[in-house]
């Protein structure tokens, strides 16, 4: 793939834009919250779009065109089962505790329900999630500029650290946040012309159909056994393993997606942001999912004319990763190419900045703040906050020289994320709405459900993964293996969690308002409009979401 | 105008402006054929982006921190 003049130019262009972007924010910051919670006053449309945004990132993109490749349609399970029920849930019943609490971050939320430890625990494993999530981030971004354009690998991730340590230093969270909503209609608007022009040229949805296996046009038809589908998993455990323990455990507890609603300016914006945010993820497929799906559909021998084809990885299989970079590369000239380009690369900056930006809201006011040093100035706190920020985005950049060394490590990396955050779901579910949740509980609840996740994967093996204890059980894929592995630690945490609250003794009622829904007024700000209530645009977006699932079935 | 800098969307407007102004004119001094998807991108593009420059609302954060209802 050779970029030209056009390319450049446009590449150019973006990169002056988020950097600008930065610059414009910077006379904005006054305070550390400011710049590290954007003071709470961002428009809704705004939040909202971070909100999808700030899940738009490398791993979004090119993972679910991807999968897309690999398994078909059924990849519209990860938005329309693992996202949309999960995003409603969020902003009907748990915003009002995150924002009415007044907690800048969702371990703080975690203190003021439980207590200091069961803060510093959720605090320290985020904090480290993040930097290295930021890390992998840059690596892949680093590697995928190195395969397709034949960029330095060292110059790519400087380059890309660099912007992102201007505009999220400048302008902190507020800064990240705009560009995250620019990269978001660059890589839609960016990547539709992608999927016009490649569905025009593989005859249409009805003629991808007949080309294809039926097991990879259909979401559900297929999923009665795990044997009979490309995930090899059967419908309960994609039901309760991603649809409930995964999607909620990440739509409603992780703190990098939750930050982006807790910016908004009211209770009534903050509930509505994931509320809208879930319309344009219904939409999403279109735009990572489908692309996969007609590009599997291209390779077939009756479009063997159309002379598309995805590269082989080191073992002579499709490497499906780099399914959308061969389509950019096959179907947009030279301009258009620019456009594609820079939207993968705002998509790995977008997951960066994202992963920084919570990660130095974490570290200031959860550890620094808590831990080390207390009741200083607003300033010193700013300070502290830019800071953390550099050092965030350095580490990141160790992380992804790291992932460069040690080729297992990104796979290492995801595993211990799913086994901090496939818990997570059980302890706040009960925090919210059962007020005999102690502290205790949740603190080794947590613990427990981690060890859990671990031990569950350490006796189980699939497409050779898992199993380090001893290999007991066999699980179809490794998808399967993750939300199993989810699902247990869920369970794990949530009755432990029970067990050790109902031997441990409350917090009183009166230090729980606010925070647990039994003792917390509800909100009736909004119930002149229908379209401003929570709860009926929450079920038309289940009922949508349940009739594009009919119509896939 | 550099007010209107501290609109989000005025300045996505202005970026997607750019950008098709880039795709149309490489559209226009090119004959290949296959440039014609730069052209029409690029329409869509100055469209989208002229709109939300137009009429986008102040995107841009009030100075007073309002509190929760």
């Amino acid at each position: 793939m050779n970029l030209h003049l056009a390319d450049y130019l446009i590449i150019i262009v973006y990169f002056l834009f988020v950097i600008g972007v930065g610059f414009i924010i910077k006379k904005r910051i006054k305070s550390s919250n400011d710049f590290l919670t954007s003071g709470r006053n961002i428009p809704l449309w705004i939040t909202s779009l971070a909100f999808i945004s700030a899940n738009l990132g490398a791993q979004e993109v090119l993972g679910m065109v991807a999968s897309g490749a690999k398994y078909g349609i059924m990849t519209v399970h990860f938005y329309w089962m693992g996202a949309i029920f999960a995003m409603v849930f969020l902003g009907v019943f748990m915003m009002p505790f995150y924002y009415g609490s007044r907690a800048r971050s969702v371990p703080e939320y975690l203190k003021l329900r439980f207590d200091e430890k069961t803060r510093g625990l959720n605090a320290v494993s985020f904090a480290v999630m993040t930097v290295f999530s930021s890390g992998i981030s840059l690596y892949a971004l680093a590697k995928l500029l190195e395969v397709i354009l034949h960029w330095n690998f060292d110059l790519s991730i400087w380059l890309a650290a660099g912007i992102v340590m201007i505009y999220t230093f400048l302008g902190g969270l507020t800064s990240a946040v705009y560009n995250e909503v620019l990269q978001f209609f660059l890589i839609v608007l960016g990547l539709s012309p992608l999927v016009i022009v490649a569905l025009h040229d593989a005859g249409g949805w009805s003629n991808i159909k007949t080309l294809l296996q039926p097991q990879l046009t259909h979401a559900w038809k297929y999923m009665g056994h795990a044997d009979s589908n490309p995930m090899g998993i059967n419908f309960m455990s994609l039901i309760f393993g991603l649809g409930f323990v995964m999607s909620f455990g990440y739509w409603c507890t992780d703190f990098l997606v939750v930050q982006r609603a807790m910016m908004a300016k009211n209770m009534n914006a903050a509930q509505r942001t994931p509320i809208l945010a879930a319309v344009p993820k219904m939409l999403m497929p279109l735009i990572v999912v489908l692309p996969g799906v007609i590009a599997i559909a291209l390779m077939q021998p009756a479009l063997a004319s159309k002379g598309f084809v995805i590269p082989s990885d080191s073992k002579g299989g499709i490497d499906y990763t780099m399914t959308l970079p061969s389509l950019i590369s096959h179907y947009y000239p030279t301009g258009l190419l620019g456009v594609g380009i820079t939207a993968l690369i705002a998509s790995f900056m977008s997951g960066m900045a994202g992963n920084v930006t919570a990660f130095n809201s974490v570290f200031t006011f959860d550890i620094y703040q808590s831990y080390f040093i207390k009741n200083r100035s607003d300033r010193h706190y700013l300070i502290v906050g830019k800071m953390v920020t550099v050092a965030g985005i350095l580490f990141s950049i160790v992380t992804a020289y790291i992932a460069k060394g040690f080729n297992n490590i990104n796979d290492f990396l995801q595993l211990v994320f799913s086994f901090v955050n496939g818990p997570l779901f059980a302890t706040f579910l009960l925090g919210m709405f059962w007020k005999r949740t102690t502290g205790h509980g949740a603190f080794w609840g947590l613990l427990t459900g981690t060890i859990a996740a671990a031990l569950t994967h350490g006796l189980t093996v699939a497409e050779g993964k898992g199993g380090w204890i001893f290999p007991l059980f066999e699980i179809h894929s490794g998808m399967g293996q993750a939300f199993i592995v989810a699902g247990v630690s869920w369970v794990a945490n949530f009755c432990t969690t029970i067990l050790v609250s109902l031997m441990t003794k409350p917090k009183p009622e009166s230090e729980l308002k606010g925070l647990v829904y039994s003792l917390t007024e509800k909100p009736t700000y909004h119930q002149n409009k229908w379209y401003l209530k929570v709860i009926p645009l929450g079920l038309i977006l289940i009922a949508i979401t349940i009739i594009l699932n009919i119509i896939f079935f | 105008m550099l007010k209107k800098l501290n609109n989000l969307g005025f300045v996505i407007g202005i970026f997607f402006s750019i950008i098709a102004l880039i795709l149309i004119i490489g559209g226009l001094l090119s004959e290949s054929l296959s440039t014609r998807l730069n052209f029409y991108t690029g329409f869509v593009f100055l469209v989208f982006g002229v709109l939300m420059a137009s009429f986008s609302k102040d995107g841009s954060p009030r100075e007073e921190t309002k509190r929760p209802e």
